[in-house]
């Protein structure tokens, strides 16, 4: 980028100088410096982040218990394994489940939330936008155990269901497979709405009003107007929040250790807690484990990339 | 921004920052510098580093020990730093695995499950007892075998885990039965027997973790049998123990006489709130089931009930229980000195620990002081601890290898499918298979 610089009055302007002695001027100088300002950052960065990433690569292709670890043969032998691990089939297919059926309805209501709390003629606005995000505030762990204690078989939910006579005996939450991963996801939505919605309403903020007034003298109802006129302009911020979503419950962890424990046999386990388990819970088998990593990594990455191809039609 | 903004901004930043700086430089104090003599003539002075969990007993053991020690080498200290199992597990992991053993205290508990594991994995972590001077004969062969790897010895046992019936005196007597009536018997005696008693007053005498396969491996136990053979091999299939323990465990779940609860601490509430009336358990759920101090006196123990139809069918077995180990730091030699002279050699310590914390630990000869033989009121008046020192002279060994938790948890899952109507052999030659898979 080229800059023109004021010259102080009555300064004699510079000689032209040859092209050779231009390398170290003024703009090179300024983006050195610059440069120089991200140094530290970016080797901290790549010392802290890259690094042990490129360690858990090599690690990935060993194999071996404890500290005994060797080179696998083939190189790619744990991955290979990875196809033909039952447990690990089973975490994947809880955790693509938990994906599938909570992001999406996370993602519309935190959407019908903050076009609710949008609302200019909406009174105590900053008590309800501060009661749907307080859920974010707790800890996961706390949370999962509030939780754990309420779905117990003898716990709230329980006697309220039984109190108000909605079913004859207790259920049992988290010794089926299909409740126990209901409350994950039902765990999983009460956290992450508010969190979620706060994006959505700044990104509302940003929309210009006068689009959505041309909507009302055009006749449009409010629904017609959200979905035609607010949603195409909130295109981005759905897709950041998507790709941040799926990031975040396929990497899931805390809710299946704390809350369910991997639920009845393995069946609300999710990837991230298999892979603690493997390596400090298990005879610890790092190699394998680091290959189940980087399995989650792709699975992210390839979910990110289908997301931005479908979502990001910048002009 | 203005001026003031600005200086109130970086302020409240360095403060920050500063705060930051400062929590995260908590990391635990090393051992301290090595100054044993290496002669055993004349005091020691040192200063061991422990880490143990549960301040109740554990820890309040180790501390009393470190009183007793003290009489004769009032220069050494114990330090005691509390970690609970799954943290400790996870350290020892974390520094075995990037080798940095320098951080390890002398002194850590480790289950007795998880030893062989530990052991066979990272042997950097420990120190064998093969020159400390401890006589291992005078603790039950059945539990020095978890921490004895290829001959030789890494732990000192400690907390007791042999399992007994604890059972409700005063509910059972409803139903015409004394403790006398489930001493020395069958699974299929105390099916009836447990059947009966629920008729008559509707409780269950059972209670456990769905899915947690504690009761099954303490009646595989008490058969002489494991999951896993001498060489490591697991023995999931064709193993009529197992199949046996599996299908009494299906017997009285659907006879709704052992209840299936979620939670540890919804199965120490069972039997704490009356609605279950009995428990089989390692010996340290006494401490627990003496919580509930308005059933004082209402409750007895006894010995297991065994497997029927099955060779080396025992009433005896164990279910948990840990062992100290020694790192090979700079002061192992006085953290061995130290462990044999006190868990591994003094009556006093046992006389002192008993009382105040209520539950056993292993070394035989302090189960001949006369505190072991003192009634406990809680429990019917008998002499509860004598009688649990007995029943852990005769508990069968058992196989754990480094794959014990990969079994267990095979084993579990293959308990949930057989418990919802899967073919229990199918069950658990897929088990079977899971732990193949996961040993290769």
């Amino acid at each position: 980028m080229s800059l023109t610089l004021a010259r102080p009055k009555g300064a004699r302007p510079k000689p032209d100088r040859p092209a050779r002695e231009r390398r170290f001027g003024l703009e090179q100088g300024r983006s050195l410096t610059g440069w120089l300002f991200l140094l530290p950052a970016a080797l901290l960065i790549l010392w802290m982040n890259f690094w042990p990433m490129i360690q858990a690569f090599i690690l990935s292709m060993q194999t071996g218990r404890g500290t005994r670890l060797n080179f696998a043969d083939p190189l790619w032998y744990n991955y290979q394994r990875l196809f033909s691990d039952e447990i690990f089939k089973l975490t994947l297919q809880n955790t693509l489940i938990y994906l599938v059926i909570q992001v999406p309805i996370m993602l519309v209501m935190a959407l019908i939330l903050a076009n609710l709390l949008n609302d200019r003629n909406l009174r105590f606005k900053g008590l309800w936008r501060t009661a749907i995000f307080l859920p974010c505030a707790v800890s996961l762990v706390s949370y999962s155990l509030v939780f754990r204690t309420m779905f117990a078989t003898d716990g709230l939910i329980n006697d309220m269901l039984l109190g108000l006579q909605l079913v004859d005996s207790p259920i049992n939450w988290l010794g089926e497979t299909d409740t126990a991963r209901f409350v994950i996801i039902l765990g999983l939505l009460w956290r992450w709405t508010g969190y979620n919605m706060v994006f959505f309403l700044a990104a509302l903020q940003n929309i210009d009003y006068s689009t959505i007034e041309a909507a009302k003298i055009d006749g449009a109802g409010p629904l017609r107007s959200f979905w035609y006129v607010t949603v195409p302009q909130l295109k981005p911020m759905i897709l950041l929040v998507a790709i941040m979503s799926t990031n975040g419950t396929i990497q899931l962890f805390d809710e299946s250790w704390n809350l369910t424990g991997g639920g009845p046999a393995y069946t609300s386990m999710s990837m991230s807690h298999y892979l603690f388990e493997l390596s400090f819970q298990k005879n610890p088998n790092f190699g394998y484990a680091a290959a189940l990593s980087y399995a989650i990594l792709i699975i992210v990455a390839v979910l990110a990339a289908i997301q931005m191809k479908v979502g990001d039609k910048r002009d | 921004m203005n001026g003031f903004k600005k200086i109130a901004s970086l302020a409240i930043t360095a403060l920050l920052s500063v705060a930051v700086a400062a929590c995260s430089s908590g990391a635990p104090a090393a051992s301290g510098p090595a100054q044993t003599t290496a002669a055993s003539s004349g005091p020691k002075s040192g200063k061991l580093t422990v880490w143990a969990w549960d301040p109740t007993f554990n820890i309040y053991a180790m501390k009393e020990a470190e009183k007793i020690y003290q009489k004769e080498n009032p220069n050494v200290t114990v330090e005691v730093i509390e970690t609970p199992w799954d943290d400790l597990q996870t350290k020892l992991t974390t520094l075995a695995q990037s080798r940095e053993t320098k951080q390890l205290p002398d002194i850590f508990l480790v289950q007795n499950n998880a030893f062989q594991k530990n052991v066979i994995n990272y042997p950097d972590l420990f120190a064998d007892y093969s020159t400390a001077g401890v006589d291992f004969s005078q603790f039950p062969a059945g539990v020095t075998a978890y921490s004895t790897v290829e001959g030789k010895n890494y732990g000192v046992p400690f907390d007791n885990g042999t399992a007994i019936q604890a059972l409700r005196t005063d509910v059972i007597k409803e139903a015409g039965y004394t403790m006398a009536d489930f001493t020395d018997i069958t699974w299929s005696d105390f099916l009836t027997k447990a059947k009966a008693v629920r008729a008559k007053t509707g409780k269950p005498l059972l209670s456990g973790q769905a899915g947690s396969s504690d009761l099954i491996m303490m009646m595989l136990q008490s058969a002489g049998a494991s999951l896993f053979d001498a060489d490591g091999k697991p023995t999931i299939t064709n193993n009529p123990a197992l199949l046996k323990s599996i299908d009494v465990y299906k017997q009285l779940v659907d006879a709704k006489v052992l209840t299936e609860v979620n939670s540890w601490d919804e199965y120490i509430g069972t039997f704490v709130n009356g609605q279950v009336a009995g428990t089989v358990n390692g010996v340290w759920i006494m401490g627990s089931i003496q919580t509930a101090k308005n059933q004082s006196g209402n409750w007895g123990i006894t010995n297991l009930p065994k497997l029927d139809g099955v060779d080396g069918a025992t009433n005896y077995s164990a279910n948990g229980g840990s062992s100290w180990a020694i790192s090979p730091n700079a002061n192992s030699a006085l953290a061995a000195d130290f462990l044999s002279k006190t868990f591994a050699g003094s009556a006093d310590l046992y006389d002192t620990i008993l009382p105040s914390s209520g539950a056993l630990a292993n070394w035989l000869p302090a189960a001949k002081s006369s505190v072991y033989s003192q009634p406990l009121k809680f429990f019917g008046g008998e002499t509860v601890f004598s009688k649990v020192v007995d029943f852990s002279t005769k508990v069968p060994t058992n196989n754990t290898g480094a794959y014990y938790y990969e079994g267990r948890d095979a084993v579990s899952t293959a308990i949930t499918k057989i418990l919802n109507g899967t073919d229990p052999s199918a069950a658990l030659d897929e088990a079977q298979k899971t732990v193949e898979f996961a040993m290769k």
